[in-house]
């Protein structure tokens, strides 16, 4: 009796099919239909990442970093990220005989926004904004500097020049799942230069984090492999969306409702009770 | 990823360019002003000698009715000529700037070492000469690696004579290749319109 009232008032408030004439009504089953619908969970984990890129820079240039990336990821589009590393650099001009040197760690952090429609997906395309810096000591040497007119000769040698160098960066980049929770993507990165403490013997020529300041702006890269964390995360989470379990339910007069529950609810079929409370019916 | 590699490295070579001074020495740079503090053009001809250290020997050769002679080595034949030989010991100089007509600015180089120039500035239209000296610190600096090394001078004090100037001001204590008017000459007299 009771299930008849409910059955009633889920008829007129949720889709109603009637039947044709001559059609006989089907027995009572459950149907579990999956189906993702437009909705995120807002909380998707956090990423780890680490830079191949730089170490090999390192090796064969005059310039690299080791850095590593925590980012969060925000339904599949915003995803906060602190990086942090060590850069180092060490110079020698050939010309002039003027060495630079310097290694210290530096940090970032900003956000990137993933601009693929399909949110769902593993791969992304991405842009993002980063504020970088470093607090960082650097070394300047070079051939003794002799008076031309006056005469007298001194070495030229400078150790432990204080600087603090402040940038902005914009990333471009692109990921792509390669195993299970394994990404890897490049990246690449406008920087430019914000403000640098100044010496009077010498501007900072490579920072670390930034990269060469010849120019106010550079250009970087980054290429990234990508694992990630399930921490904080729901099992039902994991997959990134909610996915809708819609039990079909036939009814004495022939008429046949839909309701819907969250899969995480173990696919069971929900009646609504006289008061408007939901109630899940054990298997 | 060798590719991803390949594509960042050109980027990032795409970041070099030789954005070196185009001044390759620093030079302290004085302007030239009527009393008043005009800008003017000098229609005298200036040359500029700086002492150096050391000593040297001077030879000067006299005889009445002839203009006097100085040489740095003895010349037998003015002796010949009936010129009276004096010897002295000055200071070494040497010229920096010769002849400079109708200028409105001068540039003159700095010594790396001492803490104080001494310029001599000689007139072709008055006998008399000026001094004017300088006391600075000097500092090496490096733009970028690949340009070299440079040396900045800091101005502390300057102080000059009167026979044409009236007097001199720092207007920009920090010497290195900006440009900027460092030290203001102020001449006697004022300038007038044409």
């Amino acid at each position: 009796m009771m299930g008849t009232s409910v059955m009633t008032m889920m008829a007129q408030e949720q889709q109603t099919e009637v039947l044709m004439p001559g059609e006989r009504p089907k027995p009572t089953k459950y149907v579990a239909v999956e189906e993702q619908k437009e909705h995120l969970v807002f909380f998707q984990g956090f990423t780890l990442s680490v830079d191949g890129y730089g170490p090999v820079a390192m090796m064969v240039s005059d310039y690299g970093t080791l850095e590593g990336a925590l980012r969060l990821n925000l339904k599949n589009t915003y995803f906060p990220i602190i990086e942090a590393g060590v850069g180092k650099c060490s110079k020698d001009d050939f010309n002039t005989k003027v060495s630079y040197k310097t290694s210290a760690p530096f940090m970032r952090i900003g956000i990137d926004f993933n601009m693929l429609r399909d949110k769902f997906q593993s791969n992304r395309l991405y842009l993002g904004a980063r504020y970088g810096i470093s607090m960082f000591k650097y070394d300047i040497a070079g051939p003794a500097q002799t008076d031309p007119i006056w005469g007298g000769s001194q070495p030229f040698s400078v150790k432990d020049l204080d600087c603090t160098s402040h940038w902005a960066e914009l990333v471009f980049g692109v990921e792509v799942k390669i195993f299970r929770n394994f990404h890897m993507g490049w990246a690449v990165r406008y920087k430019r230069e914000i403000a640098s403490t100044k010496s009077d013997f010498a501007k900072p020529n490579c920072i670390p984090g930034y990269g060469y300041t010849t120019d106010s702006s550079c250009w970087g890269g980054t290429y990234s492999l990508i694992f990630d964390l399930n921490w904080g995360l729901k099992k039902s989470h994991k997959r990134g969306v909610n996915v809708e379990i819609r039990t079909i339910e036939t009814t004495d007069n022939g008429q046949r409702t839909t309701d819907s529950v969250p899969a995480r609810e173990n696919l069971q079929p929900t009646t609504i009770q006289e008061n408007g409370t939901e109630e899940r019916q054990e298997k | 990823m060798t590719m991803g590699i390949l594509v960042m490295a050109t980027l990032l070579a795409g970041c070099y360019s030789n954005n070196c001074p185009l001044e390759n020495t620093v030079t302290c740079n004085y302007g030239f002003y009527d009393t008043e503090g005009t800008a003017i053009y000098y229609s005298d001809t200036i040359t500029v000698t700086t002492l150096m250290p050391g000593y040297k020997t001077v030879y000067t050769y006299r005889k009445l009715g002839n203009k006097t002679v100085t040489k740095d080595d003895p010349d037998a034949e003015l002796v010949n000529q009936g010129y009276t030989e004096s010897v002295t010991q000055q200071r070494k100089d040497t010229i920096l700037l010769n002849q400079l007509l109708g200028a409105s600015s001068m540039k003159v180089p700095m010594s790396f070492f001492n803490e104080e120039d001494t310029l001599i500035l000689s007139y072709k239209s008055i006998l008399l000469k000026d001094t004017i000296k300088i006391r600075h610190s000097s500092y090496p600096n490096v733009e970028l690696p690949e340009c070299g090394t440079y040396r900045f001078h800091t101005l502390q004090s300057v102080t000059a004579t009167d026979a044409a100037i009236d007097h001199v001001e720092i207007s920009e204590p920090k010497v290195n290749y900006d440009g900027n008017v460092n030290v203001k000459i102020y001449f006697n007299g004022v300038a007038v319109d044409n």
